[in-house]
């Protein structure tokens, strides 16, 4: 099975950089830095618990750079990984307990996004003022968490089979 | 469990506007954003120190910490060009303008070519105004100095000098017995009862070098107000122009500002008038900017203003405008390029140089 | 979504809405208004908020004094035992990093935590 798991990640991989795009070409404007719908975290999600957690974590990671070497610079890739590393972890630990619905997981998955970009943020720039958004930033991270949770439960639920090679 | 969801639906709801509110109320409104996700804050900072006048730095930066290294490397140099243009007071090791008028009729004295700069720049603008700025008037300066302070020490006895004491001094300043010896970066004052006052140009002078050294070590979106001598490097933090008030020269106006003007990179604003120091005699004032022509003091404004972009030369405008009639003062402005100018009656009218109310505000 | 999904979700909340309410209450304490701060030599004296009317007379080591007044929520300089009077005769000042100066007793006045009036700086 393991080039049915190759391929599948490459499509992930790929929708991932995709839906990164979509964001990139249509911010979230509402004067925060660091806002974000995570709609990449949607595809994450769903490796999570279709392909299993290290292709997700493989998959985080690689999406990460590519996108921000393609679109960012190198404080935006700074920012997104710790980010990333974050939220997954947190995603990881939530799965494990087994206490959350799919939702649940990905809740936390989108608060702690933000929370790890706002730290590396505040250590890059020095600065503490930053602190003022992170409120804005968990419950934006909560809304779009709740949604990327519920459509990826949605997905796993119907197409999930085809990309389960467990 | 529908229940549930719904009740719950509307505590999450009920949170989420609780945090915004809360935290959107809290946001403070010195913080501005300059594009690059930089948070840049702005900070001020007085002191006292330096031109016998009260400067402040304004400056916009991501930290206090930052701010105030910029800070003190600005107030170490002006600092060191007050003491370099120092005309009372000596300090160890240290050449000044004292020294040179101490001096006088002796020996030519060995100087810091920020020393000869400034007198070379002081002999231009005794050119280009025509002698309404003379540097080598310490003698006349000197005498006006004395009464005002004596003035201002006990009011019931003061008194106005004697207008023949003032043209005895007067014959001392010549100001081609200041001899300036490049080569071998020496000062001499030919004439032993001669004496310099930097006064009108050195603040302004000093300011423009300050300027010129934060620009050539990176520094940006700085504004110095050292007494009247306002000038900008950059912009403010949101890309804006600096903003700037003139004071209104009748202090007990319920207007504190006579007019506002906005400054681009580089401009500056210098403000000269009768309000700044003055002691009065009989009720009459006396202020201390003089005339080189009448040796009293000038008359005809309570203030003027000057926008160029050079604080050296904007000094000595302003302190030329105070002495010279409206009429010569707005030929004298037409003649020079970049420079504008307002000029402030007593009874608070004003009048202003052909574009210099591109500069004002509302 | 399980039960445990909106707990989850409210305790986050619960969580943030604590750590705003406290940040801001421990914040306003010192954002509360307008204070004037007042120095001598560039040490500081004191600090006057401008929404409590008092009029202080500032005692200098040398028998020197100003007095400050504060009322209408403007802050001024009444009296002063300087020659030059020029700290008496200054407007009142209220708004964000305007300043009153007495150069003779080294005294400064700076108002902080107030609004701008949209002025960087002033000609004196």
């Amino acid at each position: 099975m393991k080039t049915k798991r190759i391929a599948c990640l490459g499509l992930f991989i790929a929708l991932a950089f995709v839906l990164s795009y979509v964001e990139f070409l249509l911010p979230l404007n509402i004067g925060i830095p660091g806002a974000k719908v995570g709609l990449a975290n949607l595809v994450v999600m769903v490796a999570l618990y279709t392909l299993g957690k290290k292709d997700a974590a493989l998959l985080s990671f690689v999406r990460v750079v590519l996108v921000g070497l393609t679109f960012g610079n190198l404080a935006m890739l700074l920012y997104s990984l710790a980010g990333a590393i974050l939220s997954f972890l947190a995603m990881l630990i939530a799965k494990r307990t087994k206490l959350f619905s799919i939702t649940g997981v990905s809740v936390l998955g989108g608060v702690f996004h933000n929370v790890g970009q706002i730290i590396v943020a505040m250590l890059v720039l020095e600065t503490g003022s930053l602190l003022y958004y992170l409120p804005f930033l968990i419950v934006i991270g909560t809304i779009s968490g709740v949604v990327i949770g519920l459509l990826s439960g949605m997905i796993t639920a119907r197409v999930g089979r085809l990309f389960d090679i467990k | 469990m529908k229940r549930f969801k719904i009740i719950s639906a509307v505590i999450i709801l009920a949170l989420i506007a609780l945090i915004l509110a809360v935290q959107y109320r809290g946001k403070s409104d010195v913080s501005v954003n300059n594009g690059s996700n930089k948070e840049l804050s702005k900070y001020t900072i007085n002191f006292l120190d330096v031109f016998d006048t009260s400067t402040d730095i304004t400056g916009f930066a991501t930290s206090k910490e930052e701010f105030d290294k910029e800070a003190n490397l600005i107030k170490e140099k002006l600092t060191y060009y007050n003491n370099l243009y120092d005309i009372y007071n000596e300090y160890d090791g240290l050449s000044n303008i004292k020294t040179i008028n101490d001096n006088a009729g002796v020996q030519p004295v060995k100087v810091s070519s920020d020393i000869i700069d400034m007198l070379e720049f002081g002999k231009d603008m005794y050119e280009l105004t025509d002698g309404k700025v003379n540097i080598a008037m310490g003698s006349v300066l000197k005498i006006w100095h004395d009464y005002r302070e004596a003035g201002l020490d006990s009011p019931e006895t003061a008194s106005v000098p004697a207008l023949f004491d003032l043209q005895e001094a007067a014959k001392h300043c010549n100001i081609n017995d200041l001899i300036i010896d490049k080569d071998k970066s020496t000062v001499y004052l030919q004439d032993a009862n001669m004496s310099l006052d930097v006064g009108s140009i050195a603040k302004g002078y000093a300011v423009q070098r300050v300027l010129e050294y934060c620009k050539a070590n990176g520094m940006n979106n700085i504004l110095f107000s050292v007494g009247g001598n306002i000038a900008g490097l950059g912009a403010r933090a949101d890309g804006d122009n600096f903003k700037i008030a003139i004071q209104n020269p009748d202090l007990e106006s319920s207007n504190p500002y006579i007019e506002k003007v906005e400054i681009s990179d580089g401009q500056c604003v210098v403000s000269s008038g009768d309000y700044q120091r003055f002691y009065e005699v009989d009720g009459k004032r006396y202020c201390h900017i003089i005339n080189p022509d009448t040796l009293f003091p000038a008359e005809g404004f309570a203030g003027v203003s000057v926008i160029t972009d050079d604080s050296a030369k904007a000094d000595a405008l302003s302190t030329a405008l105070f002495n010279m009639s409206i009429e010569e003062g707005q030929a004298f402005v037409e003649k020079l390029d970049g420079v504008e100018a307002m000029w402030v009656y007593h009874d608070g009218t004003k009048e202003y140089s052909k574009n210099f109310k591109d500069s004002v505000i509302e | 979504m399980k039960k445990n999904d909106f707990y989850l979700i409210i305790g986050i909340l619960i969580a943030t809405a604590i750590v705003v309410i406290f940040s801001n209450i421990i914040t306003r304490k010192d954002t509360a208004g307008a204070v004037a701060v007042v120095t001598i030599d560039g040490s500081e004296y004191g600090r006057f908020p401008l929404d409590r009317d008092v009029t202080e007379r500032i005692e200098h080591s040398d028998g020197a004094y100003n007095v400050l007044s504060i009322h209408d929520g403007i802050c001024e300089i009444t009296e002063a035992s300087c020659r030059d009077q020029i700290c008496v005769h200054h407007m009142s000042v209220q708004y964000n990093g305007q300043t009153i100066v007495c150069l003779p007793n080294k005294l400064v006045v700076t108002i902080e935590n107030s609004n701008n009036d949209d002025i960087d700086g002033a000609t004196h």
